[in-house]
């Protein structure tokens, strides 16, 4: 990657091992977090399989890097492989603009998603897709 | 530090859900008071975009919007017009 993009909010890389839950979702956090954050989607595997596909990864995190920087959400087990794979492909410099939060897929990226809205840092994007984990949904 | 509160009714075709909800947390994170919303016997931070999804405050409800802190009377203004204002 030569430059990141302009956008000054924090953008969001969703990784699902199904890219209509991966598509939804990006569909949902935009409406609820408004047109000014950038939401880059890595669904399934190759050939349009269910699975993850580190390149795919790879991909959307360079689609989504910008130098406010990056929280990326996952859903299970080996999308998290398939993340730090993509990870590791990247340059130190690229790498410290990306945060991956360990929170829950849905309910973190809306709310990571309305944080980056305002403004927010990377750090408090990440911390808001973390502290998805402890709300109550009932 | 000054306290502040009022109570507002949505619109009656508007749920303090998706993109409204999403509107009114964007406002709120913009003060430096502690902002809490009340509805349906429920109460949420006005700064957590789960918690104000978690009243499923429906169209119609009642809101009570209150505010702690150096501007907490210019908080609950702006959303108490945010939310008459919603459609």
């Amino acid at each position: 990657m030569t430059s990141t993009n302009g956008n000054s909010f924090v953008g969001l890389v969703l990784v699902s091992h199904s890219a209509a839950i991966a598509g939804g979702l990006a569909e949902l956090v935009a409406q609820v977090a408004g047109p000014d954050v950038a939401i880059v989607t890595a669904g399934g595997g190759p050939d349009g399989t269910l699975g993850t596909d580190g390149g795919r990864v790879l991909e959307a995190l360079r689609q989504a890097d910008s130098s406010a920087g990056t929280v990326v959400l996952a859903d299970l087990g080996s999308s998290l492989l398939s993340v730090r794979a993509a990870l590791g492909e990247l340059t130190g410099e690229e790498a410290a603009r990306v945060v991956l939060a360990d929170g829950p897929l849905v309910e973190g990226a809306i709310a990571a998603g309305v944080t980056a809205s305002t403004g927010a840092s990377l750090a408090e994007v990440a911390q808001a897709a973390e502290e998805a984990r402890s709300v109550r949904k009932l | 530090m000054s306290e502040s509160s009022e109570l507002v009714r949505l619109p009656s075709s508007v749920a303090l859900h998706a993109r409204p909800a999403g509107a009114f947390v964007r406002a709120a994170a913009a003060f430096a008071a502690t902002i809490e919303v009340r509805a349906n016997g429920r109460h949420a931070n006005a700064k957590s975009i789960l918690e104000i999804l978690g009243l499923g405050a429906d169209g119609g409800s009642e809101l009570r919007i209150s505010a702690s802190g150096d501007d907490a009377a210019a908080a609950v203004a702006e959303l108490a017009e945010l939310v008459a204002r919603l459609a």
